[in-house]
């Protein structure tokens, strides 16, 4: 799953990873679309994050179709 | 003014205000739903990112205690809220640190994104801050 903060909450689009290893299309797609979006919110700024329950976050530069769940934060600034 | 005009003209307030109540509604109702379903949504996020004991805190205290992955000694105090974070080391307060994203989000998120910063990309989140060092 991908979940990108914007002001709205977060958006997500998720995925079946044996469906994906499997040739399904629509997860397939689901993985398409996701990359993309990662692609263009790294574009913009934003910093990806691996997050894993029970395991330290790990920041991450690229697209990784395996990862159980990956946000994706804005460009922060000093206020 | 006599009581009976000070009474007509509450009334006719009243008949003004119970007559624009409903446009006044239907203009911000999608701001509340909007905000309120984003802030479910940040919500939720939240409580997937903490562990209960993390969210307790977040709940209890009203701020999440983020340890430092590279500095033992050093503790990332986030608000809940909108506001600074306190760079506490060896139990005392240091530093006020303020960053925020460049694009308006519920609070939870921010919260989140504290966090993750801190955890997985320290340096960058360091340089990023305004830092505001506290003097006793």
């Amino acid at each position: 799953m991908i979940r990108v903060m914007s002001r709205r909450g977060d958006d997500r689009i998720t995925w079946d990873e044996q469906k994906v290893l499997a040739g399904d299309p629509e997860a397939t797609a689901a993985v398409r679309e996701a990359e993309r979006i990662f692609a263009q919110e790294r574009a913009k700024g934003a910093t990806a994050f691996r997050v894993e329950p029970g395991k330290p976050s790990q920041r991450i530069d690229q697209f990784d179709q395996t990862a159980e769940q990956i946000v994706m934060v804005p460009r922060v600034v000093g206020g | 003014m006599s009581l009976i005009t000070q009474v007509l003209t509450a009334l006719g307030w009243i008949v003004v205000l119970l007559a624009i109540s409903p446009m006044v509604w239907l203009i911000v109702q999608p701001y509340f739903k909007g905000w309120s379903r984003a802030e479910r949504r940040a919500a939720d996020l939240l409580r997937d990112t903490l562990t209960p004991e993390q969210f307790r805190q977040l709940v209890w205290r009203g701020y999440l205690e983020v340890p430092s992955p590279t500095e033992p000694q050093r503790v990332y105090r986030v608000p809940r809220t909108k506001g600074y974070i306190q760079v506490i080391e060896n139990g005392r307060a240091v530093m006020r640190l303020c960053v925020q994203p460049v694009e308006s989000l519920p609070d939870a998120d921010v919260v989140v994104l504290h966090k993750l910063m801190i955890e997985a990309n320290e340096e960058n989140y360091l340089q990023k801050a305004n830092k505001y060092v506290c003097i006793d």
